[in-house]
C-alpha cells in the first residue's frame, strides 16, 4: 500500500476505509462530548454553590485542579483497574478534566453580573431562584461557553490517549499506522481531531450567538 | 402613606445606620431623604421594601407594616430606581420595562404595549423599543429604569440616587421630567440624593439627615432654606440659601414699572419728557408689537435732536428678560443683577413686555412674600406639619430658578424630553 511513496496521504487507502475511519469519528466525538456534557450537568450546580457561598469555591478550586493536573495515561490505566476495558476509562478521567475548565466559568460569569443588575432584580420582586434562571444565568452564558470550548477541544484531543489502553477513538488510526509504518493513517488521524475540533468549536460560537442577542448587537456596533 | 416609626437599623458589630427615624411620607408626595455618605438615608430608603429589615421599630406602607407581606410580593407592589439603572443588559427596552408586568403574569403582548405606553410617559422614542440597553445613552437608559419601576403602576416608587451618574445638564433635564411625571401620577415617592440642590429642586418634603442615621430637619425646601432648624442643616445647605429660596416665590407679587417703557415710534422729545416726567434715567423702547427693542439712557437722549424717532437711536441691548408672573422671585431678581441698567424686562407667554422691575420693586416683592410664606408656615405648623398650599406651583417655580444657568428657557412644564 505504501509503495507509491507519492504525497503524504495515500487517498486509495482513505477512500477504501471510509466505514473505519467514520465510526473512528464517531467513537472520538462520542468519547469526548459525554464527558462534557456531564462536566456541564455537574458544574452548573456546583458553580452556582460555589457563587453564592464562597468559601466553597476554594476548595473545589483546589480539587479540581489536582485532578487536572494528573496525566491522562496514568489516569486511563488506574481507571482499568475499577472499570475494566470500557468506555469509563476515557469518559471518567475526561469529565473531572471538563470540572477544571467549567467550574470557573461558571462562577466568573455569575460573579461579573453587575451589582446593580442583581438589585434591581431583587426589588422588582425577582425571587432567588427567578433571578438565578433569568437574570443571573443568561448574562453568565458567555463566560460558561467560554469554558465549554477549552474544554470540548481539549477533550476531542485527549482521547486518542485512550487507545493507548484499548479505548480511544481516532488514537487508533495513531497505534496502527506507527505499528504498520503507515503514515496515511496517523496523518487522516490528526486531521480528522482538528477537524472535529474546529466543527465542535464552531458550533459553540454559533450556539452563544443565538443564545445572547444582546452582544450581537454590542458586536455590530464595536 | 409611607410611616417610619422609631425605626433603627444596627449591624452586627454595632454600626448604627438608622437611629430612632420617625418620619411620614404624605401619599402623593416626594419625600427627599439628603444628607452626606453613611448618614442611613439609603438604608431608610431599603427599608421600605425590604431589602434591608430593621433592627428596631416598624415601616408601615398605607398603614400595613410591611413586615406582614413576603419581600417579592411586597417589591412587585414598589417602584424601585437605582444609580446607573441597573437595567438588564440581556433584555430590550421593552422587555426591562415589562419586567414587573411579566413577573406578576401579564400576558407578554400585553405587558410590552404597557411598555410602550410608559416609553410615551417618560419621553423614550418607542423606535428605541427593540434595543438594548447598552445601545441607550446614559439618560435615556435612566428613563428606561423610570418606566421600568412605573410599569406595575405601583402607588410608591423608591428612588435610589437615581440621577447622579449622568452629566449635569441631563440630570436637569431628568429632573424636570420626574416633576412633569409626578405632576400627572400623583405617586408617593421617597427619593434618596446628596445632592442638595436636586432635593430642594424634586422634594415636596426634604428630610435632612446627620450622620450617625440621625434625622436633623423634615421640612419643604421653601422652609428648610428660610428656617434651617440647626447650623448643622445650614452648613449643609451650603451658601447663598436666600437666593436659592427666592426660586419658590412667583413673580406674579412683583410689581412692575410701565413709566419706563417707550414706543419705538415716539420720537425723542416725547421720550425726553416722558423719562423726566417719571423720573427714570433709563427708557425701554419697545416695538409696535410691544415686543423688547433695547434700553436708552434719558442722558444720552440730550444729543439726539427733538424729532428722530426713538426706534432709530442706539440701544443697549435688554439681556434676559423673564416671564413675569410664571417665573420666580429668582429669575427676576437675577436677571436684574444682570442687566447693565439695574432693571430686567418682564414678558408674557408671547414675549410682549409687561413692565420693568427695579431693585426697590424686588425688595418690596420679596419682603411681602416673606411675610406671606411666614404666616403660612405658622398655619402649616398648627396644621400638623402639613405642607402649605403655596407651594402648590413650588415644582414649577423652583425648576425655573434652578435653571438659572440655562435661562431663559422654556418653562419646565413645557420642556420635553430631548435627552
Amino acid at each position: 500500500m505504501n509503495d507509491e511513496g507519492q504525497g503524504l496521504v495515500d487517498w486509495a487507502w482513505v477512500t477504501g476505509n471510509l466505514g473505519l475511519i467514520a465510526y473512528y469519528a464517531w467513537q472520538n466525538l462520542y468519547l469526548a462530548l459525554v464527558p462534557v456534557l456531564i462536566g456541564l450537568a455537574v458544574s452548573v450546580p456546583l458553580g452556582i454553590a460555589c457563587a453564592r457561598w464562597g468559601w466553597l469555591y476554594p476548595p473545589v478550586l483546589g480539587v479540581t485542579s489536582v485532578l487536572y493536573a494528573l496525566p491522562a495515561l496514568a489516569l486511563f490505566a488506574l481507571m482499568i483497574a475499577w472499570a475494566g476495558l470500557t468506555e469509563a476509562i476515557v469518559i471518567v478521567p475526561l469529565t473531572l478534566y471538563s470540572l477544571a475548565l467549567l467550574i470557573p466559568g461558571v462562577v466568573d460569569g455569575l460573579r461579573a453580573v453587575p451589582e446593580p443588575v442583581r438589585q434591581s432584580a431583587t426589588a422588582m420582586g425577582f425571587g432567588p431562584v427567578r433571578r438565578l434562571v433569568q437574570v443571573e444565568l443568561p448574562l453568565a452564558i458567555p463566560v460558561v461557553i467560554a469554558g465549554l470550548r477549552v474544554a470540548t477541544v481539549s477533550s476531542i484531543s485527549l482521547v486518542s490517549v485512550g487507545q493507548l489502553m484499548g479505548v480511544g477513538g481516532l488514537g487508533y488510526f495513531f497505534t496502527d499506522g506507527e505499528q504498520r509504518d503507515f503514515p496515511t493513517e496517523v496523518y487522516v488521524g490528526i486531521g480528522l481531531i482538528v477537524i472535529l475540533a474546529f466543527a465542535a468549536d464552531a458550533l459553540l460560537v454559533l450556539l452563544r450567538w443565538s443564545l445572547t442577542p444582546w452582544l450581537r448587537a454590542r458586536e455590530a456596533a464595536a | 402613606m409611607i410611616t417610619f416609626e422609631g425605626v433603627t437599623k444596627r449591624y452586627p458589630g454595632g454600626v448604627v445606620a438608622v437611629d430612632g427615624l420617625d418620619l411620614e411620607v404624605p401619599a402623593g408626595q416626594t419625600m427627599v431623604l439628603v444628607g452626606p455618605s453613611g448618614c442611613g438615608k439609603t438604608t431608610s430608603l431599603r427599608m421600605v421594601n425590604r431589602m434591608v429589615d430593621p433592627t428596631a421599630g416598624r415601616i408601615l406602607l398605607g398603614g400595613r407594616d410591611v413586615r406582614g407581606s413576603a419581600p417579592a410580593e411586597l417589591r412587585r407592589g414598589i417602584g424601585y430606581v437605582i444609580q446607573q439603572a441597573g437595567l438588564f443588559p440581556h433584555r430590550t427596552v421593552e422587555d426591562n420595562i415589562a419586567t414587573v408586568p411579566m413577573l406578576t403574569g401579564w400576558k407578554k403582548g400585553r405587558a410590552r404595549g404597557r411598555a410602550r405606553e410608559l416609553m410615551d410617559l417618560v419621553g423614550l422614542d418607542r423606535q428605541m423599543a427593540r434595543r438594548y440597553p447598552h445601545q441607550l445613552s446614559g439618560g435615556q437608559q435612566q428613563r428606561v429604569g423610570v418606566a421600568r419601576a412605573l410599569a406595575a403602576d405601583p402607588p410608591v416608587l423608591l428612588m435610589d440616587e437615581p440621577f447622579s451618574a449622568v452629566d449635569p445638564i441631563i440630570r436637569a433635564s431628568l429632573q424636570d421630567e420626574l416633576l412633569r411625571i409626578q405632576a400627572e401620577l400623583h405617586k408617593t415617592i421617597v427619593l434618596v440624593t446628596h445632592d442638595v440642590e436636586e432635593a430642594i429642586k424634586v422634594g415636596d418634603q426634604v428630610a435632612v439627615f446627620r450622620p450617625g442615621g440621625k434625622l436633623a430637619q423634615v421640612a419643604p425646601p421653601e422652609r428648610l432654606l428660610g428656617s434651617p432648624a440647626d447650623d448643622y442643616v445650614e452648613d449643609f445647605l451650603g451658601f447663598d440659601r436666600g437666593i436659592r429660596r427666592l426660586s419658590f416665590f412667583g413673580s406674579a407679587g412683583l410689581d412692575l414699572d410701565v413709566e419706563a417703557i417707550a414706543s419705538a415710534e415716539a420720537t425723542v422729545g416725547m421720550a425726553r419728557q416722558q423719562a423726566k416726567d417719571a423720573g427714570q434715567p433709563w427708557l425701554l423702547v419697545v416695538s409696535p408689537q410691544r415686543l423688547p427693542r433695547g434700553w436708552v439712557a434719558a442722558a444720552d437722549l440730550e444729543t439726539y435732536a427733538d424729532g428722530t424717532a426713538l426706534g432709530d437711536v442706539p440701544l443697549s441691548p435688554c439681556g434676559h428678560t423673564f416671564r413675569a408672573g410664571a417665573d420666580s422671585l429668582r429669575a427676576a431678581l437675577d436677571a436684574t443683577v444682570l442687566s447693565r441698567t439695574g432693571r430686567a424686562v418682564g414678558v408674557d407667554a408671547r414675549g410682549r413686555v409687561v413692565g420693568v422691575t427695579s431693585y426697590e420693586k424686588l425688595r418690596a416683592a420679596i419682603q411681602v412674600a416673606e411675610e406671606a410664606s411666614e404666616s403660612a408656615g405658622a398655619r402649616g405648623r398648627l396644621a400638623g406639619g402639613t405642607r402649605e398650599t403655596g407651594h402648590a406651583g413650588g415644582a414649577g417655580a423652583a425648576a425655573g430658578g434652578n435653571g438659572a444657568a440655562a435661562w431663559p428657557g422654556p418653562v419646565p412644564g413645557e420642556s420635553g424630553g430631548t435627552a
